[in-house]
């Protein structure tokens, strides 16, 4: 059992507590690849799956990680824009709670929500990410990821590349891959940066790492989402911060590519090396993290309320 | 309340803090009719017409003066009014509060100066407004300055605003120099702000909260020196929060710029790790910065640059706080626990001299609005503050007696009681234990 019953953010997540995680997670994988995919042992609990921000993939995710341990899971989905005050967030989960629900997953989109809401509920609550603070699941199936690529933590370069302000999985990435020993390296052009980032390992071009990094973990780039950041351009990016095929051809043997999904193609990750066959192909661990993600989401809910 | 009011009052053994002289005495006061009649060791006073109140071990202030306060009346008067402000202020030891016009209609002209001055008549302690720059602080057209002057506005501020256009603060700064008033200046450059939360820093990185670049402040206060020193004008800016805002008002005012300047208690209390709480009573305007900023800000208390302090005591709804950070509204109150916060921060910890303290909360302020306060004196209605500066108390939010109790202090224990407040020569505030009699 986790001794902190709710996963807010990844900095009160104890060693221990990462470790059990990420054993528990491979025999709930073993599940997944069953013909039938569903285990008895959280039957008659039910999870409420609360998104505020829209979201198809961790929503998804967690939905299939209660389904596959008979856990009933209820969504509930409310993209209020943040500047529409509407109904608040407490009241919302007052409804919710007066349902006797055992657990709550929750997005939303601004920084802290998540923090506020676990305060004052009585039931475990599991951040699915909240603005631009956490994303705590997507950094635990992303170190899950690298466990069963590389087996150890330790010595591991990665570079993160890309929109770091606006991005709530590279602070939380950060944080847990340090927190296991792996060498970090951020790749962002100054103005996708904070406005002091001298404590930080950055470069500013994909050109410097990509030949030393055993992972190049490529962040969304979200042109529309730049709040008050300007850059310049598309051309511009792919220039100096973009995956192609030349960069990939230059990794070291047995590096990987990672991305928290979804990719935007010709943007961040060329085309050319999304539908890329043969031998490099092993590189892009896309498609497994999420794989992973099922497993690791499932092993929460289970240690949380087995 | 009504009986006592008849009454005269004898302060007993108080050790008199004196900001104009620069001394301390311990001394009796004795007040009638609202007068100080008497300063002078063992007083005796027969009949029962009297209050006396046992000052043993506490000192004797001048009422403080808080030149910049929201009190939100008229138009927000669920967030506070002028009879509940005032009632918040003498808790604080605070006789005298100059009001901000960002109010609902905005104070921009005469009738809404009387407004505010007829309705404080009967309130607890002074209030006096201060008119917007602009009219409805647009930042575009300049209010009847002279007439607002005339109505009894003790100074001109858009604050919640800044005036982005330059030429048009240019304009206000010229004309500002006919009325012998301070522009009160919040300075920020919106395009800058923008949506931003909090301090741009290490924590707003880490928490994911959109930032403010300190930039956004000292920019425009190199704007608004620049602007003062060609045109003369009296500017103060109010509530500083970056250490290189500090650095430029030194320089300005050694060369002789007519600048002042002040700070808030919770800028000098906290730092921008204190966000780590999600606790959107820390979301203020401006931020809370860094702690280096922070120590700059008590290095220009201590040097001198930085003249008085103010709460910005900003009332805001349960509603408007107990939200995420992004939707909550920007500020904290603070007139409760004006004095008890700058003391525990700054005399407490900082070994400041209470005098010193004192007088950047009673003469100094003053001098810039240009008000007569801060004096204990024989022929004068009394505004006095009684304070034990041994006691310590945790704030808590059932104690709040102002009508919003979103106070960034929630939790501190703070040093140094206001024990009794005499405001308008009247008792307005005593603590229930303490030893008086009649």
């Amino acid at each position: 059992m986790l001794r902190k019953k709710s996963i807010v953010d990844v900095d009160s997540l104890k060693l221990e507590d990462i470790e059990l995680v990420l054993a528990n997670a491979d025999s709930f994988l073993e599940i997944s690849g069953r013909d039938v995919k569903k285990v008895p042992i959280l039957r008659g609990k039910t999870i409420a799956n609360l998104f505020f921000e829209p979201s198809t993939r961790t929503k998804t995710s967690f939905e299939i990680a209660a389904k596959r341990l008979s856990a009933d899971i209820i969504n509930f989905s409310s993209s209020t824009s943040s500047v529409v005050k509407g109904e608040s967030i407490i009241d919302t989960l007052k409804t919710i709670l007066s349902m006797k629900v055992d657990m709550i997953v929750m997005r939303h989109s601004d920084s802290g929500a998540v923090k506020i809401v676990d305060s004052f509920v009585e039931v475990p609550v599991v951040n699915a990410g909240d603005g631009k603070n956490q994303h705590p699941t997507q950094a635990l199936l992303d170190l899950y990821t690298i466990k069963k690529v590389f087996g150890k933590f330790k010595g591991l370069k990665v570079a993160i590349v890309g929109d770091f302000i606006n991005s709530r999985v590279a602070g939380s990435n950060i944080s847990l891959f340090k927190k296991m020993g792996i060498k970090v390296t951020i790749v962002s052009p100054t103005i996708l940066l904070p406005e002091d980032f001298s404590k930080m390992d950055v470069r500013h071009c994909i050109d410097d790492v990509i030949e030393e990094s055993d992972i190049i973990y490529v962040l969304r780039m979200q042109f529309e989402r730049q709040n008050r950041k300007f850059y310049p351009s598309v051309m511009e990016y792919n220039q100096f911060l973009s995956l192609d095929m030349k960069r990939l051809r230059r990794m070291k043997p047995g590096s990987i590519v990672m991305h928290p999904g979804p990719v935007n193609r010709g943007i961040e990750i060329t085309d050319e090396v999304m539908e890329i066959g043969g031998k490099l192909k092993e590189k892009i661990v896309i498609e497994q993290q999420v794989t992973y993600g099922v497993a690791i989401r499932m092993a929460l809910i289970y240690l949380i309320l087995g | 309340m009504n009986e006592n009011e008849k009454k005269n009052l004898l302060i007993k053994s108080g050790s008199i803090v004196d900001p104009r002289n620069d001394r301390e005495f311990t001394s009796d006061i004795l007040i009638k009719g609202g007068i100080i009649s008497e300063v002078k060791e063992n007083i005796k006073v027969k009949g029962d017409n009297i209050i006396e109140i046992d000052a043993e071990g506490c000192k004797v202030s001048p009422g403080f003066v808080d030149m910049h306060v929201h009190l939100r009346d008229p138009g927000f008067e669920d967030r506070e009014t002028i009879e509940t402000g005032t009632l918040a202020a003498v808790k604080g030891g605070i006789t005298t509060i100059a009001c901000m016009a960002n109010t609902m209609p905005v104070v921009d002209t005469q009738s809404l100066v009387k407004y505010i001055l007829k309705k404080a008549n009967n309130s607890a302690c002074r209030v006096l407004p201060i008119a917007a720059m602009t009219r409805g602080l647009e930042g575009k057209n300049i209010t009847e300055m002279g007439l607002l002057a005339e109505a009894g506005a003790v100074g001109f501020s858009d604050d919640g605003m800044c005036v982005r256009d330059s030429n048009i603060m240019y304009e206000i700064m010229r004309y500002s120099t006919q009325f012998n008033l301070p522009l009160i200046l919040h300075e920020e450059d919106d395009f800058i702000s923008g949506d931003g939360l909090v301090h741009e820093g290490y924590y707003s990185n880490m928490l994911g909260l959109d930032g403010i670049s300190s930039l956004s402040d000292d920019l425009m206060i190199e704007r608004d020196i620049t602007l003062a020193r060609k045109s003369g004008a009296r500017i103060h800016i109010t509530h500083l929060s970056t250490k290189d805002s500090v650095e430029m008002i030194k320089k300005a005012k050694e060369e002789g710029v007519k600048v002042t300047c002040d700070v808030t208690p919770h800028h000098l209390f906290f730092n921008d790790s204190y966000l780590t709480s999600f606790n959107t009573n820390f979301k203020v305007k401006p931020p809370i910065r860094s702690e280096e900023d922070r120590q700059a800000l008590i290095a220009g208390i201590k040097d001198g640059v930085i003249d008085a302090i103010v709460s910005d005591h900003a009332p805001h709804l349960d509603t408007e706080k107990n939200t995420t950070f992004k939707l909550a509204s920007f500020g904290t109150i603070g007139l409760e626990t004006l004095f008890s916060a700058a003391f525990t921060k700054l005399c407490v910890e900082e070994k400041i001299k209470l005098q010193k303290l004192i007088s950047l909360m009673t003469t100094a302020p003053s001098k810039i609005i240009g008000i007569d306060e801060g004096k204990i004196k024989v022929g004068e209605v009394a505004d006095l503050t009684i304070i034990d500066t041994e006691r310590e108390e945790e704030i808590k939010k059932e104690n709040i007696i102002s009508k919003s109790r979103n106070s960034v202090f929630l939790g501190q224990k703070l040093r140094g009681k206001i024990i009794c407040t005499i405001s308008k020569g009247k008792l307005a505030y005593i603590i229930n234990n303490i030893k008086k009699k009649g």
